[in-house]
């Protein structure tokens, strides 16, 4: 059974480490549904979170090649229920579509950005409450969308 | 941690002096453009360079090299087409766990990304295909790189490893930093063996009633023949092996059974469904091997050893893994093993078992029914014959190397070389070259088919002009005769694109390249060409004329269970 998981991959910072992580996704055929990647302290090493839709043999396996990785410290895969997950969405909308600015729709997000014609809000939240927030948009409204993907560290 | 400085060299020199300091002496390659100064360099260097016809047969070699040494070997291309033409190489010594090291030129970093002159991305196009790719920005990080690459390449599970260097980088002057050692942070290839996993490991095969031991690669990648070996006989345990695992355990040995797989011996294909508990060491639970995966043993116990954790219930689940080097985890299970039982008797009713599959198998048509003078099968027990224990064979990819995995016995550790994983045909001479390097004192002999020897033989040249005195044998079917048993078998006879025509006469071939040639028809002609063959200081070759109809059994077909195993040809169709 397929359902979404969570993919933390510690790497070394530097370059074509990412290429190396993410042949081996598409090697098992796996679409990235999110991706972050960031520097983590001490700034030599990168996590990178990735989001991606597979059943649990594909994602063990996954994970355990990706552990032999000759940069990649640790690989592992949790469920959405196993961590702490965080997601920002910067959301340009139709000046026109927001009557004022406490319009109720705006609750939670923090206004970034103004222009004569739009309004850019940013959004942080879990990938379930972003969903939501968007939802309170129709498409006509939205002129622009930008979702990080989901960063997360392991709860407890 | 020591750190030299060697003053005013350029990146192309350090590549040659790391080379140096890692103990290289042969290197197998082709010069080009992009890596011009790195061969300048060679020519000081005291290393020999053994120049290919393709780079496709310079990595075979490096393959070869490093699978009879265990040290790396080590091949050079240039950029672009250079580059591509080591991928089948490098792609065949990474599916079978081979350390190599492979050295491109690339173009200057200003031309990068331009679609230069000769420029590809080579390590985008090796990432999936190599243990890991350096490319070393200056000339300071060569020594470094190259150094890494050794280490990576020749630890835990081994496999090759790229170290691709843009022309100016080789042609920097610098002070240039040689560390003693390094360090690959992040990887570890070597762990603690758990001492609990050992321990429930001996509890499992001493309580077993009908223990069979299974090797594979690992067992020649971490020199564990010994230890392998000392288990067995303690337990009374039989040993089948994988294709690549053949000669894990001496072949005339009589408590070995032989190779499992689409090929292997029918007694080892019976017997592995027997077994109450199976013990499998340094083997990847190949589709080869053991065909359909949940039918595989599965009446068994399996105790899983390997040095690469992603293969522990990859295909296979297994009851218990231990992960770690072969050969200390079965010198510590042999230990274990001993604090617990004295060798086991010769007489139980599992090794009667045995005995008796083994006698009922004798006369299986596969064992048997050879109709013509120069049956393949013959052709293996006459060269079996005819070769001194310690000669190193490697083969092609095909009926004739079916033929040696069921009919040929391994009886020294590191002189069965063939290519398993990725199945390359064209394997078998160069690959023969590059063992001949490493061990000019044994008789080195390819024994090959006329398709695959096709493919790289050119490398014929390589061996006359380097007088590399190897033996190549063609089976010579004037077909890709495994391909034409697939279409007989499974597709009715309907045979397309298998059908050679006479070209080319090997006979006049091999003369052209100059080296001695000559074509048997009869099993005492091919005997005595062998024989005469190998004694030379030459490279020969013997052209054995065979019908194409005659299949290889005993055959597991694709997608059936080991227990669907054909004994004999259709007619026969004999099922256990």
């Amino acid at each position: 059974m397929t359902a979404l998981k969570i993919l933390s991959v510690l790497v070394e910072n530097k370059p074509g480490t990412l290429f190396r992580v993410t042949h081996m996704i598409r090697l098992m055929r796996l679409n990235i549904e999110g991706l972050t990647c960031g520097v983590t302290n001490g700034g030599d090493r990168s996590r990178i979170t990735m989001t991606v839709n597979g059943d649990d043999a594909t994602l063990d396996f996954l994970a355990k090649q990706l552990s032999k990785v000759i940069d990649v410290y640790e690989a592992q895969t949790y469920s959405p229920e196993e961590v702490t997950a965080r997601e920002l969405a910067l959301i340009k909308l139709n000046l026109s579509s927001v009557s004022h600015l406490d319009d109720r729709r705006l609750q939670g997000a923090r206004i970034v950005e103004t222009s004569d014609r739009s309004i850019t809000i940013e959004v942080i939240g879990s990938p379930a409450e972003i969903d939501r927030f968007i939802h309170r948009f129709d498409s006509t409204q939205i002129l622009e969308l930008a979702r990080t993907g989901t960063t997360a560290v392991p709860k407890g | 941690m020591g750190v030299d400085f060697m003053h005013e060299i350029s990146g192309a020199q350090a590549v040659v002096e790391t080379l140096r300091q890692e103990h290289v002496k042969y290197v197998f390659g082709m010069p080009g453009g992009a890596n011009l100064p790195i061969y300048d360099a060679l020519l000081d260097s005291g290393i020999r360079h053994i120049l290919a016809r393709h780079e496709q047969s310079a990595a075979h070699m490096a393959d070869a090299f490093g699978r009879v040494t265990g040290r790396a070997g080590v091949c050079m291309g240039t950029s672009g087409p250079g580059a591509t033409n080591l991928v089948t190489g490098i792609a065949t010594a990474y599916a079978d766990s081979s350390p190599v090291v492979a050295i491109t030129g690339q173009v200057p970093k200003a031309m990068t990304g331009r679609n230069a002159f000769q420029e590809t991305d080579v390590i985008g196009v090796m990432t999936p295909i190599t243990k890991y790719s350096i490319q070393p920005l200056s000339a300071e990080e060569i020594p470094s790189g190259i150094k890494k690459a050794f280490y990576i390449a020749t630890s835990g599970r081994p496999g090759p490893v790229l170290v691709d260097i843009p022309k100016d980088v080789q042609q920097e002057v610098r002070d240039i930093p040689f560390p003693e050692s390094v360090e690959v942070r992040g990887y570890r290839p070597y762990v603690e063996v758990d001492p609990l996993a050992v321990e429930r490991a001996a509890e499992m095969l001493v309580k077993a009633e009908k223990p069979l031991i299974m090797g594979g690669g690992g067992i020649r990648i971490s020199n564990a023949y010994e230890p392998f070996q000392a288990v067995s006989e303690l337990l009374m345990a039989p040993v089948i092996t994988t294709l690549q695992g053949k000669g894990s355990f001496p072949e005339g040995h009589p408590l070995c059974l032989g190779p499992i797989g689409m090929h292997g011996r029918a007694e080892s294909n019976k017997l592995v469904s027997e077994c109450d508990l199976l013990m499998a060491v340094g083997v990847r639970f190949s589709d080869r091997s053991t065909g359909t995966f949940s039918e595989f043993c599965k009446q068994a116990k399996i105790i899983h050893i390997d040095a690469d954790p992603s293969e522990f219930n990859k295909n296979k689940q297994v009851d218990l893994y231990i992960r770690g080097d072969a050969n200390q985890v079965l010198t510590k299970v042999y230990n274990a093993l001993a604090r617990r039982i004295s060798r086991r008797s010769d007489s139980n009713p599992w090794l009667a078992r045995i005995a008796q599959v083994r006698e009922e198998m004798k006369s299986i048509p596969a064992y048997t029914d050879y109709d013509s003078e120069l049956s393949g099968p013959k052709i293996v027990r006459k060269m079996r014959e005819v070769l001194p224990p310690q000669t190193i064979l490697t083969t092609g990819v095909g009926r004739h190397q079916m033929w040696c995995e069921i009919h040929w016995r391994v009886l020294k550790p590191r002189t069965w070389i063939t290519s398993t994983g990725l199945g390359t045909m064209g394997f078998g001479l160069p690959a023969a070259i590059g063992a001949k390097v490493a061990k000019p004192d044994v008789p080195v002999v390819d024994f090959d088919g006329d398709g695959s020897f096709m493919m790289t033989e050119n490398s014929l040249g390589t061996a006359v002009d380097e007088k590399i005195p190897i033996v190549s044998i063609i089976v010579n079917d004037r077909s890709l005769g495994m391909v034409e048993q697939w279409q007989r078998l499974m597709y009715n006879r309907r045979f397309s694109g298998v059908k050679f025509g006479n070209s080319p006469d090997f006979v006049k071939l091999a003369e052209a390249y100059g080296a001695s040639a000559k074509r048997v028809t009869t099993l005492e002609e091919f005997g005595k060409a062998l024989k005469e063959g190998i004694s030379l200081d030459s490279p020969a070759v013997i052209d054995v004329p065979v019908s194409s109809e005659e299949d290889v059994f005993p055959f597991m077909p694709p997608g059936k269970s080991i227990k669907e195993t054909v004994v004999g040809p259709p007619k026969e169709m004999a099922i256990f």
